[in-house]
């Protein structure tokens, strides 16, 4: 019943051995190639700060000399005095906030932005307006202050809307303040204190634990086993240990020194703070995330300028027929009157409130599909990036080790690297894979956490480092019940993995860890190791680590049971069992395998115009490798060293005059260091396949500013602290939000819930959409204006009475066109919107001269001839022809005038005819009303006719249409006795005198877009396609 | 890191603004060539004529609803109001009795009025009618046109008549004339085939202290029925308004008299709160003497 002791090693060979070693060298030359780059472009005095910073020479002191310069003592600390002194000097150790802009500024940006500022200026005018009608006659009707007053209540309420709106934003700065470690052990006069983290000064003693967030930037004195995680600052996702020695010349890779902010797993450690506040490396991140502008979303720049355009027409408009109303012997005070009027008539009140709601729907919709939107306006920058940079790990990759190929019997097998592992197709009837699977299984210290026996297996959490998770994943997908594997064979012995002496064995054994192995396993018979078996061996391995995957060597060895009899006291100190001499059993290697849904998001980014670009810290063997799996260089692309090796010349001997023959460049954070702005542009507009690997966060603000000059819009995706700056340099930065840290969600303006590169897609394929329906929702509500216009302009120069009141135009815009707005956001893309290059942002405005000429010179002259009709209608069937209306304003409006004659002789008064005026507007307001239906109907579609988009697809605009009849029917027959809203009861025959307008307008829009599509690119395409 | 903000010099703005009004490259006047400026001219000229086609087209077919003879719809006009002849601005009558020219104006408005109403005129163009009942000319199947008016002379104005008046309808006296009129109001059967009449009082109680005695032409204030109802201006040609003249004799000078005047008739209501002028009319007099 005894059975023999197995003892199994594992070796870990590095697969990417001769990278590391170079890179080990550039690492100081990465961060030295930043310096240079600060220095070169002298930027801006953050980077000269964070120059400075890295200049930080005390991880190279010793003990003493740190004494010496922080005048503090290693044993008793600093004194209770002199701490106090500092703190006074350096102030405490937090993030200074960025400086806030206060609420009630915010408020009262609110207050004068957009339009507000063009109303404010009409209320104004209205209670001047008042003001001289009553120092004439003190019992002037009240008609401008109820108009000033309405006037300023909406653009209160549009201000506070938009204002409760920003105001859900967050704000940058709150992640980093969060971060700030409460408590901290500090040594001070000899004795161990607890204080507020706050108060730690330079020079103060402190000691850590596991769990613990490190208080400032520490200089490491002593550490027993401590190992840090410093995936918040760097994005390395690796624990790393600390120790007092000095390993680096660079400060940011030294193991003495810890960071601020950052967390201590394990192990514990005593250190010197050698910085504090906002001198911490995260302080200058913060900084410098901070310190990058707040650049305006290319949503808001189509916005602001729709505005201006909007309003350009307004004043110019307004002060046009002031003079003409001037010059027509009008009085001033008249002049004024028509002046808000226009005013009036040509700000669309609601729609600002409409786009920020529109906008917010999508952004809902968007966090249904896991795509989380902070910033309102990102909504829309998604759909028209053009440059997505994408990190690697965890949004491309799954971010977990997963095995990708096996080697053993001579052979390479490929594994499965999907989500869930289902599809193994490898041969394991070999007796070598029993052996190799018993080494996986038994070799490993993962476990699985209790209670998940439900979870799948890909989906349980593991306690145990990547790599060995690995194993036991893959071990239990194909060999059932690990545990059980393990309990029938119990582990007698054993030397971890991660324990420092382990550690250094498996670099002394990565040189060659075949030389240790005499024997092979080759189809389950164990064969001497010769010269050829370990050739074989070295090309699998060279090409595995080719792939850019981490290769792991499986041996083992029988122990014989005389010598190691069952109560043999195995020592892991002294070792006394043989560790050589092994039989090498096969090579596993694994990779942080790409998602699976990624190669078709890519794809489908490519189709979209969408330049999708890797830019990662990883070695650019894996980064290439990853890239080519997910399409970001497709298959038959090939990078200038490609070329080269095919062709077996010198990298220098390649065509690079355009045309090129390579399509894909892999860009080393080194080579970039090297590079001046304009070759930086060279690459990038050259290349349609980039990746940039081995990139410093720095790097990444650096390459992000290349692709803005090339106006593109760019959107970066980033999980660290380190991506802050460049996901708010980025126009639309996206942090992952399971993996990202806060201040990267915080930088960033959108958050994928799910951490995968796919809902990106949907994100773009929502703004694209959300884009075209702002351009319908804006081309319906400019429609009206010239409606609502042209009363005023025929009123003061032919001298109607007036056609349509002010507060009526209010009515409209705030009230039933307020809803048939939104609806049109619901609406569903007329083609495939992800087949189009995205817009380029200087070139494909959201409001165009097609969109404005067609909305107000086309629809919009045929809804006020339509409005026209109902009022002609009103007056003529009550008495005044329209004839009889031309010239009658002055005797119309004259409050002493209570016997004017009608086209019949009858005789009206004052009131009589502004019971009738009342009717007119609401003869006008229903013509628009219901011509606004049709202009609804029609705006569904900018190129499809309404019957290929389908007429009932979108119920929301049959909701729109009905809240537009029943506010109609509220306002002219529930509200029609309320004075001041100048509202009254209207025939209900009235109500269709604009139907055959209404669908002349359809008609009409119908024919257009058949011309749209029969002739693409001619005259008329370009001139009426919006 | 640093957005380069594109300042553009003065120069270059005029620059690009040279180029768009005419640029010698492509030929383009304003951004477009002229050909694309024929085409744009073109298809306004068509689009914009077909919808003033449209427009004409939609306006005749709406007036086609609509007759010349009498309005469709009367429903605003079911209380017709009242006015005061002279028409003053914001009917205020003020009579400086020395200042010859600030009743000038008024006396020259009213001669003009009341020309229509010369007897010789009256009796050639207008019936004698029977008082007291309408004078109703209805089509019955044919077309009655035009319809006849009743007589209103100017003498039954009596003193305000101003034939050979010296005193210009009292004003140069300081006992001005005003003259109330009910405003047309087509088939409108005013009174209900009862008698009406209109009454004058000083608003409130000092204005009715203030404005003394007056008397009324027609005697009492009386609007016969005759001169209803009425046609409306194409079918009753020569339709003379009755007309109801007030002398006030002694008006408490340099003091302003709030004076309302409103019809008593069956039909006609004089209590609505928003249409001051419904059945009832407001002025106010003043009588300067210095």
């Amino acid at each position: 019943l005894f059975q023999k002791t197995l003892e199994i090693y594992s070796v870990e060979l590095s697969g990417t051995k001769d990278v590391e070693k170079t890179d080990k060298e550039d690492g100081k030359e990465k961060y030295r190639g930043l310096k240079n780059k600060c220095l070169d472009t002298k930027k801006n005095h953050q980077k000269e700060e964070f120059k400075k910073e890295l200049d930080l020479d005390d991880h190279k002191l010793s003990n003493k000399e740190l004494e010496k310069k922080y005048g503090t003592d290693i044993i008793t600390g600093l004194s209770s005095s002199r701490a106090a002194e500092l703190l006074a000097r350096d102030g405490p150790n937090a993030l200074t906030p960025p400086k806030q802009t206060s609420e009630i500024i915010k408020f009262l940006k609110q207050m004068v932005g957009g339009f507000s500022i063009l109303l404010w200026v009409g209320a104004f005018l209205c209670y001047i307006a008042f003001g001289i009608q009553y120092s004439n006659n003190p019992s002037s009707s009240l008609d401008n202050v109820y108009l000033g007053s309405v006037l300023i209540l909406v653009v209160i309420l549009t201000g506070v809307f938009a204002y409760y709106q920003e105001a859900k934003s967050t704000n940058i700065m709150s992640s980093f303040s969060k971060m700030i470690p409460q408590q901290a052990l500090v040594i001070r006069d000899s004795e161990k204190k607890v204080i507020p983290a706050e108060q730690l000064v330079a020079g103060d003693i402190v000691e850590v634990k596991g769990g613990d967030q490190i208080p400032a930037d520490i200089r490491v004195l002593s550490a027993q086993g401590c190992r840090v995680d410093n995936s918040c600052l760097t994005g390395e996702s690796e624990p790393q240990s600390r120790c007092c020695e000095f390993t680096h010349e660079n400060p940011l890779e030294t193991k003495n020194i810890c960071f601020y902010s950052t967390t201590c797993l394990e192990g514990t450690a005593t250190g010197l703070v050698i910085s504090t506040g906002d001198r911490t490396i995260i302080g200058h991140i913060a900084s410098l995330a901070s310190g990058v502008g707040n650049e305006k979303t290319p949503i808001a720049i189509e916005i602001e300028h729709f505005v201006h355009m909007v309003a350009g027409v307004a004043v110019s408009i307004g002060v046009l027929f002031f003079i003409i109303a001037v010059c027509l012997k009008y009085q001033v005070l008249d002049a004024i009157i028509f002046l808000i009027s226009i005013i009036v008539a040509n700000v669309p009140e609601g729609l600002l409130a409409t786009v920020t709601v529109t906008l917010s729907l999508t952004a809902k919709r968007m966090a249904k599909k896991n795509c989380l939107v902070k910033n309102l306006e990102a909504v829309e920058t998604l759909g028209s990036t053009s440059i997505i940079c994408s990190d690697k790990t965890g949004t491309l990759t799954q971010n977990r080790m997963t095995v990708a190929h096996l080697w053993f019997d001579n052979q390479i097998f490929v594994a499965d690297t999907s989500e869930d592992h289902s599809n193994q197709l490898f041969d394991q009837s070999s007796r070598t894979w029993a052996s190799l699977s018993k080494i996986i299984t038994l070799c490993n210290r993962a476990e699985f956490k209790p209670g998940q026996e439900s979870v799948p297996i890909m989906k349980k959490t593991v306690v145990g480092d990547a790599s060995e998770t690995a194993l036991l994943k893959f071990s239990e997908v194909i060999l059932g019940d690990v545990m059980e594997i393990r309990k029938r064979n119990r582990k007698v012995a054993e030397i971890p993995f991660n324990s420092t002496n382990k550690f250094q064995l498996s670099i002394h054994e990565t040189e060659d860890p075949i030389e240790k192995c005499s024997t092979v396993m080759i189809h389950g018979e164990e064969q001497p190791l010769d010269k050829s078996t370990a050739k074989a061996f070295h090309m699998a391995y060279m090409e595995l680590g080719g792939l850019g995957e981490r290769v792991l060597g499986f041996c083992h060895l029988y122990l014989p049971a005389d010598k190691f009899p069952e109560n043999y006291s195995f020592d892991i100190d002294t070792m006394n069992f043989p560790t050589s001499n092994l039989c090498f059993v096969g090579l596993l290697s694994m990779i942080d395998p790409p998602r699976s849904t990624v190669p078709d998001a890519v794809t489908k980014c490519r189709s979209a115009g969408i330049k999708v670009i890797m830019v990662t810290g990883d070695h650019p063997i894996t980064a290439k490798a990853i890239a080519k799996s997910v399409g970001i260089i497709s298959a038959n692309s090939e990078t200038v060293e490609d070329i080269a090796n095919r062709l077996n010349v010198a990298v220098e001997q390649v065509n690079k005059r355009p045309p090129r023959d390579a399509k894909a460049a892999v860009v080393t954070g080194q080579e970039l260091k090297d590079m001046s702005p304009e070759q930086l542009d060279e690459i990038l507009s050259n290349y349609p396949e980039i990746v940039f690997a081995r990139t410093s966060p720095q790097q990444k603000l650096i390459i992000v500013e290349g692709c803005q000059r090339q106006d593109a819009v760019v959107a970066v995706t980033g999980d660290g602290v380190n991506d802050s700056p460049a996901l708010k340099k980025a126009d639309i930065g996206i942090a992952m939000g399971i993996a990202g840290s806060d201040a990267a969600k915080n930088a960033a303006d959108m958050v994928l819930l799910d951490d995968n590169f796919a809902s990106i897609v949907t994100g773009v394929e929502e703004g694209r959409l959300i884009f075209d329906n702002l351009k319908k929702t804006i081309a319906y509500t400019l429609t009206k204006n010239i409606a609502e216009l042209c009363p005023f302009l025929i009123y003061i120069i032919v001298g109607l009475p007036l056609p349509i009141g002010t507060i009526t135009i209010l009515f409209i815009d705030l009230g039933t066109d307020i809803i048939p707005s939104i609806a049109l956001a619901y609406e569903k893309a007329e083609s495939d919107i992800m087949n189009r290059k995205p817009r380029h942002k200087k070139r494909d405005r959201l409001v165009n001269a097609p969109l404005a000429v067609y909305s107000y010179l086309h629809i919009g002259l045929m809804q006020a001839l339509g409005a026209f009709v109902v009022y002609f209608t009103v007056y003529a069937q009550e008495g005044f022809q329209p004839t009889s209306l031309i010239n009658l304003r002055v005797d119309w409006e004259k409050d002493d005038v209570n016997d004017l004659e009608d086209s019949y002789g009858q005789e009206w008064t004052r009131y009589q005819r502004r019971h009738l005026e009342w009717i007119g507007y609401t003869g006008f307001f229903t013509g628009i009303l219901v011509q606004q239906i049709a202009d609804l109907i029609i705006r569904k579609t900018r190129r499809n006719s309404i019957f290929q988009q389908g007429l009932f697809r979108n119920k929301v605009i049959w909701v729109g249409i009905a809240s537009q009849i029943i506010i109609g029917l509220i306002l002219s027959y529930g509200l029609g006795s309320v004075t001041a809203l100048s509202f009254a009861v209207l025939r209900p025959q009235y109500w269709f005198v604009a139907v055959p307008h209404a669908i002349l307008i359809w008609v009409y829009d119908e024919v257009r877009k058949l011309f749209i599509r029969l002739y693409p690119g001619s005259w008329w395409d370009k001139n009426m396609y919006y | 890191m640093v957005i380069q903000k594109e300042k553009k010099s003065c120069g270059q703005v005029v620059e690009e603004w040279k180029e768009f009004v005419w640029n010698p490259r492509t030929h383009q006047f304003m951004g477009r060539t002229g050909t694309s400026w024929a085409f744009i001219l073109l298809f306004y000229l068509v689009f914009y004529g077909f919808l003033t086609a449209m427009f004409t087209l939609t306006m005749w077919v709406m007036l086609q609803t609509v007759s010349d003879h009498t309005p469709k719809y009367q429903d605003r006009l079911a209380t017709p109001g009242l006015m005061i002849r002279p028409k003053t601005e914001n009917l205020d009558v003020i009579v400086n009795i020395s200042d010859t020219e600030s009743w000038d104006q008024h006396v020259q408005k009213l001669n003009k009025f009341l020309e229509p109403y010369n007897d010789s005129i009256q009796a050639q163009k207008n019936d004698v009618c029977r008082p007291g009942r309408y004078y109703e000319q209805p089509d019955n199947g044919v077309l009655n046109y035009p319809k006849r008016a009743c007589q209103f002379n100017r003498t039954q104005l009596g003193n305000c008549s101003g034939i050979g008046d010296p005193t210009h309808y009292g004003y140069s006296t300081g006992q001005p004339c005003v003259f109330i009129k009910m405003n047309r109001v087509i088939n409108f059967y005013a009174g209900a085939n009862q008698s009406m009449n209109v009454t004058c009082a000083g608003k409130r109680n000092e204005d009715a202290e203030n404005l003394g005695n007056f008397v009324m032409f027609p005697a009492n204030g009386n609007i016969d029925l005759m001169y209803f109802p009425y046609y409306g201006k194409k079918f009753h040609v020569n339709y003379t308004q009755p007309l109801v003249a007030v002398k006030f004799l002694n008006v408490t000078p340099n003091v302003e008299v709030n004076v309302e005047c409103r019809i008593n008739a069956a039909n006609i209501a004089t209590d609505d709160e928003r249409d001051k002028f419904a059945g009832r009319v407001a002025f106010k007099l003043r009588i300067n003497k210095t």
